[in-house]
């Protein structure tokens, strides 16, 4: 049976705004049954380093990392694995950017059991995002459930 | 559909890259250029490199040639087992970096080994 999609609000605010300044307001999918909220510094890593488990890097724990997958990338291991990688190395959310990697939106939809939230982004969402961190604006990132409104009952 | 994003310099003009993405840089390299994933910031982009910075040691496989970091009490390294200089506090011996020197040998804080 198809698996109920839980939507993401996901708002990032530039640091260089803080406190005042105003989110900017995206949305995304959770998947992996891992609907919930986090916060963090957003991070980005190359699709190359959930691979093998080096000791690159160990960044504090206040991130969520967000990672572009690309259809050209070699798969080096299942995308669970990459983000169950990715909350191993200390995110506190992971971010898939699924636009330019059709199967991948797939198979994330498939996985459960994660321990923290990982949701799928595309289209302007995504790229609202990957351009912040291609111009490397540090940014925070607060990742809650999207409420859906509920319909008034009409008897 | 990938877009340039002016102004910023992506991994995408170096000479070993065979494919490239404007928000990761290299994707796969050339034969016999490794890929290192540079940190800038809140980026990381893959980079092709000839040879691994300092700090890094290459690695040879199959799929990829990959730069992997030293042992975080090495400045650089051979291997992940072979040590070529230590981190300050840290002194050479037998490619190890150690905090202390076995007995006879006394620690050379200037060449940070074990002499």
């Amino acid at each position: 049976s198809e698996r109920p999609t839980l939507r993401a609000v996901i708002k990032v605010t530039l640091l260089k705004h803080e406190p005042t300044g105003k989110p900017i307001v995206l949305e995304g999918v959770f998947v992996g049954g891992s609907a919930g909220k986090a916060e963090g510094k957003l991070m980005q890593y190359h699709p190359l380093s959930l691979c093998n488990t080096s000791e690159d890097e160990r960044q504090e724990s206040d991130f969520i990392t967000i990672v572009k997958l690309e259809h050209r990338v070699p798969r080096c291991k299942a995308l669970h694995d990459k983000a169950r990688m990715a909350l191993d190395k200390g995110a506190q959310a992971v971010i898939f950017d699924v636009s330019d990697d059709a199967n991948a939106a797939a198979e994330l939809r498939e996985i459960d059991s994660l321990p923290r939230p990982v949701v799928l982004v595309e289209a302007e969402d995504a790229e609202e995002l990957m351009g912040l961190v291609n111009k490397n604006e540090e940014a925070k990132v607060v990742i809650e459930i999207k409420m859906e409104p509920k319909w008034p009952h009409y008897d | 559909p990938h877009k340039q994003i002016s102004g910023v310099s992506s991994g995408c003009q170096q000479g070993g890259c065979l494919t490239c993405s404007d928000y990761n840089g290299c994707l796969s390299c050339k034969p016999r250029f490794f890929m290192h994933l540079e940190r800038i910031g809140m980026k990381q982009i893959g980079v092709c490199m000839t040879s691994c910075p300092p700090g890094f040691y290459g690695t040879r496989s199959p799929e990829r040639n990959t730069c992997t970091k030293c042992r975080s009490e090495c400045d650089s390294c051979f291997n992940k087992n072979f040590c070529t200089r230590c981190r300050a506090g840290f002194y050479l011996h037998l490619g190890k970096c150690q905090e202390s020197c076995p007995e006879g040998l006394v620690r050379s804080d200037t060449q940070r080994e074990c002499v």
